[in-house]
């Protein structure tokens, strides 16, 4: 009896604090009702004098351009009346999340990254038309292009990068401007190793071995009026002839079985003269006195590198598109902001205005920028999928000089050319068989 | 009342709480699923915390509730994917996709490129009004409005006097919006449209707050048109019906992005048996998982048996500081270790051929690339992990060694056995009494251990002749990985997760049959 009755008590005080949870839970909608429904009535009435809550536009960023464009969303803001809540994110999994995250509702309104996602995004309907009329004339066209989908606009490039050769300054005075003499330069210099690219030593890396393939005529997807997923030319004369070519520079040890770590050690304690990779080594270079030239050119045809470009997108899923799309060309699009990322984020402009300040204070970066000229743009179609794996795979086996047979196909791979045509053929069934 | 009581039910008062607070905030989200686990949670939290009957229930609760929100949950909702179609171009819901396709709107050719300032002007019972100022003759002012009531809109009208000498003069009446008053009206102006003529309308594409905000020209209709009976869009540039085929519309046999997920049976389980370019590789990777999986349990527990028997020797002076070096691998987080290890193997400059180059110069063989050829990943693979694994396995069997009684040993000794003996007939099949479970779980561990090939190996070298991008070391679960990643088009979830739901019922079996092995063992041994 005396148990039941305090057990009667207790329900009696949960029952109260249940209370007290709900009557929290009815105040705060009591509060939050009027921010929903009477707010904008409000604004209409007097929008000089109440202050409506700001719209908040939430940017996606990976860490080191958030914390370049954090500080100078301020200045938006106040001309604005808004808040931009920039957030760091991992910059693979932006690409990832807002796919998720964007379908839930809880996506971001304007996210940062890199061209190739498009096609994918696109044609998942997360991406949002962006209508770049209004700035157009400041933009290279490798940018607008690596932008444009299925004839639609869907991003703002802000940056663009490709792969270049650092040389060490203090063992050759350049890079020479053909293969051909880079074994010589590398005698002359008397390092361990000449060439360091990513790309072999056990890491496939189809991104930096691209000129090796594509210079002389080959190329992953044919381009007409964006790429053609059903024309790939990985086999054809040009990409054939030029991975035999890779062939004879490995084995003329040219070019130096190394992933990327193994390149960059190499660069950094001098027993490698080049290191072919991209501005975003820039840090780990100056271990030494580097300099950057072309990528040596294949006979006649210059190096053609890919070229990435970044860009703001806005998402479809955003509530305030209109506010993005703005927050991206009132702001987000001038040569001050632009400046302003540079100077805290080096990269190569895409704005013809920014290239012009950078290529007279940056020697370098001018470099970089003039081996993408030479360069494509990656496919940014989401067929793009089906091409890392085998592409990188065939250039890995040429690299490493991992020729042989496979007991269980019985497919034998003898030469730069087997290895090629295989790739190829790999991206058409995937691409067919999906 | 006793203390305990009084916890138990301050315990479920606070949980109430947070119950109760959760409803009202999934039902704002619309969150259905996550709103009936959070009832049923709370439903079931209460019946056990309240009724004597049920109490004893409280210890296995908790841990009932995390199983099913992370195992059984994932589980579920993995198998449910295994039967849809998500992938790229598949990831939205129908509905989604038509809002999407609904919400565009087309320019027709001759105005394309054609972008002019836009004011935006407020009345006196705040609607809004636009004025387009595309040229000197077409000065346009009009009522903003929303889509539906496009087709009823008055035409805008040319009026010059609004703008003399470059200034923007308002009528009577009417306010000018500065750009930020037009920021905090955006989500009301993003849908408003001028309406020009019965084909045109203005609309906002650029708020300025640091000048004239401008507009772009487009059509009046949007550009497709979603027809729910015949289950169709109509591309209203073109004038082309598309009708739904499974999770795509289809105009002129080109498939318009995005789709929608369906359900599609068994299409993926199918696909996978079925398919050769798929198979073929699959049945490589699966005799290579069974391999992975078996020779590092065997390796691992072989070091891990040979060490504790060895260390297990009394009045070992220094014992626990050897015990605790060799637990130190183990205590490593494995992110870092594979790391490490895939840099000390790196054939040109690791410190295992360093270390190795004497006995290559002695042999007179080529250094081991290690990584790079078919033998030497798959032994690196295993070497690494059998260092990974050996720890665990040297902390079970000293435990289990110390619980061997001792005077079953002494008795074999009296009658006379060797140590060997004593160690086969008696220990070992004591020993595997109690570790055969844990072999068994550590065995199907290995069977998905990602993290181990994915940063040691990465799947590689290249099977060279395979029709999927695969590698020599890609255990299932790898495999399963790339499949996802590197389909036709990109993303094959559903794919993927018919080959994890394939994973899952190969674990399973082994894990059954080999526990009912267990058993036996335990009904040969247990009773000794």
């Amino acid at each position: 009896m005396k148990n039941n009755k305090s057990r009667f008590i207790v329900i009696l005080l949960m029952l109260s604090m249940v209370a007290v949870a709900c009557g929290g839970d009815t105040a705060e909608e009591v509060a939050e009702t009027p921010e929903v429904t009477e707010a904008p009535k409000e604004t209409l009435a007097a929008p000089a004098t109440t202050a409506p809550p700001p719209e908040v536009i939430v940017v996606w960023a990976e860490e080191k351009v958030a914390t370049a464009l954090d500080p100078l969303v301020g200045a938006y803001e106040a001309a604005a009346g808004v808040d931009v809540e920039v957030v760091v994110y991992d910059f693979g999994a932006i690409r990832t999340d807002v796919q998720t995250a964007g379908p839930a509702g809880e996506g971001p309104d304007v996210f940062l990254g890199a061209h190739d996602w498009v096609g994918e995004l696109a044609a998942n309907g997360v991406l949002q038309p962006i209508n770049l009329a209004s700035v157009a004339s400041d933009l290279f066209e490798v940018g607008i292009n690596a932008f444009s989908y299925d004839g639609m606009s869907y991003g703002f490039p802000y940056a663009t990068e490709a792969i270049a050769m650092y040389y060490n300054a203090d063992l050759t005075d350049g890079v020479p401007t053909t293969w051909d003499d880079v074994k010589a330069a590398c005698d002359a210099a008397g390092t361990e190793l000449c060439v360091g690219a990513p790309g072999g030593g056990g890491g496939a890396d189809a991104y930096h071995n691209h000129p090796f393939v594509a210079s002389a005529g080959g190329y992953v997807f044919k381009v007409q009026g964006g790429f053609d997923p059903n024309d790939v030319g990985l086999d054809n004369e040009g990409a054939l002839a030029s991975a035999e070519y890779l062939d004879t520079l490995v084995k003329d040890g040219v070019v130096a079985s190394t992933d990327y770590g193994a390149s960059m050690s190499a660069f950094q304690e001098g027993r490698s003269l080049f290191w072919m990779t991209g501005p975003w080594a820039r840090n780990d270079a100056s271990a030494v006195n580097y300099n950057v030239g072309l990528i040596p050119s294949f006979s006649d045809s210059p190096a053609t590198p890919f070229v990435g470009v970044r860009g703001a997108m806005v998402s479809s899923f955003s509530d305030k598109k209109l506010l993005a799309e703005s927050f991206i060309l009132d702001f987000f699009a001038t040569v001050e902001v632009q400046e302003a990322m540079y100077n805290s984020d080096p990269r190569l402009p895409a704005t013809k205005s920014l290239f012009a300040i950078v290529e007279a204070a940056d020697p370098i970066a001018a470099a970089f920028a003039a081996s993408a000229s030479n360069g494509i743009p990656m496919p940014n179609i989401p067929e793009m999928g089906s091409v890392w794996g085998p592409f990188g795979d065939a250039l890995l086996i040429i690299r490493d000089q991992a020729y042989g047979t496979n007991e269980e196909t019985g497919v034998t791979v003898n030469s730069a050319t087997d290895a090629m045509k295989l790739a190829a053929e790999q991206i058409r069934t995937a691409i067919a068989g999906g | 009342m006793k203390k305990s009581t009084v916890l138990r039910y301050l315990f479920l008062a606070v949980f109430n709480s947070f119950i109760v607070y959760a409803v009202p905030l999934t039902i704002t989200f619309e969150s259905w699923f996550l709103l009936s686990l959070i009832l049923i949670i709370g439903l079931l939290v209460n019946i056990v915390y309240f009724s004597d009957r049920f109490l004893p229930m409280k210890w296995i609760l908790p841990g009932m509730i995390f199983l099913i929100s992370f195992v059984v949950f994932p589980a579920v909702y993995n198998t449910f994917v295994s039967f849809t179609n998500w992938s790229t171009g598949h990831i939205l819901t129908k509905s989604q996709a038509v809002n999407i396709l609904e919400s565009r709107t087309f320019t027709p050719e001759d105005q394309q490129g054609i972008e002019f300032d836009l004011y935006v002007f407020q009345d006196e019972s705040f609607e809004f009004y636009y004025l387009a100022d595309i040229d000197e003759q077409n000065i346009l002012f009009g009522k903003a409005v929303t889509n539906e009531n496009i087709l009823d809109s008055n035409f805008a009208q040319h009026e010059p006097s609004f703008k003399q000498n470059g200034e923007i003069f308002p009528p009577d009446g009417f306010n000018l919006l500065t750009g930020k008053d037009q920021i905090a009206n955006s989500t009301t102006l993003q849908e408003l449209s001028l309406v020009i003529d019965k084909n045109t309308r203005a609309q906002l594409f650029k708020i300025s707050v640091f000048g004239a905000s401008t507009g772009l020209l487009s059509s009046t209709s949007q550009l497709y048109t979603f027809d729910e009976s015949t289950d169709s869009i109509t591309n209203n540039s073109t004038n082309t019906t598309c009708l739904a085929e499974i999770d795509n519309f289809v105009c002129n046999g080109k498939e318009i992005d995005p789709g929608w997920r369906v359900f599609v049976g068994f299409d993926n389980y199918q696909k996978l048996f079925s398919n050769q370019r798929i198979r073929g590789p699959l049945s490589l990777v699966t005799k290579w998982t069974f391999q992975f999986a078996f020779v590092t349990v065997l390796l691992a527990f072989s070091v891990g048996l040979f060490l504790s028997l060895v260390l297990n020797k009394e009045n070992l002076k220094f014992q626990r500081i050897y015990r605790a070096i060799f637990i130190l691998p183990y205590a490593i987080p494995a992110f870092v270790s594979v790391l490490v290890w895939k840099g000390l193997l790196n054939p040109d400059y690791g410190v295992i051929n360093t270390w190795l180059s004497p006995i290559y110069e002695i042999l007179e063989i080529e250094p081991i690339q290690w990584l790079k050829t078919k033998e030497s990943a798959r032994s690196a693979v295993l070497l690494v992990n059998t260092w990974l694994g050996f720890p665990y396995m040297f902390l079970i069997t000293t435990g289990a060694l110390q619980s061997i009684p001792k005077n079953l040993i002494e008795a074999a000794k009296v009658d006379g056995a060797s140590s060997l003996q004593t160690f086969w007939r008696i220990t070992f099949p004591l020993l595997m009494v109690s570790i055969s479970p844990l072999l068994i779980g550590s065995f199907a561990f290995n069977f998905n251990n990602f993290t181990l090939i994915f940063l040691l190996s990465g799947g590689g070298p290249p099977v060279i002749g395979s029709e999927v991008a695969v590698g020599w070391t890609d255990i299932l679960i790898s495999f399963s990985y790339k499949l996802a990643i590197s389909g036709g088009r990109g993303n094959l979830f559903g794919l993927a997760s018919t080959v994890s739901i394939i994973i899952f019922a190969l674990v399973l079996l082994i894990s059954a049959v080999s526990f009912r092995y267990t058993k036996r063992l335990e009904r040969i041994y247990g009773n000794i």
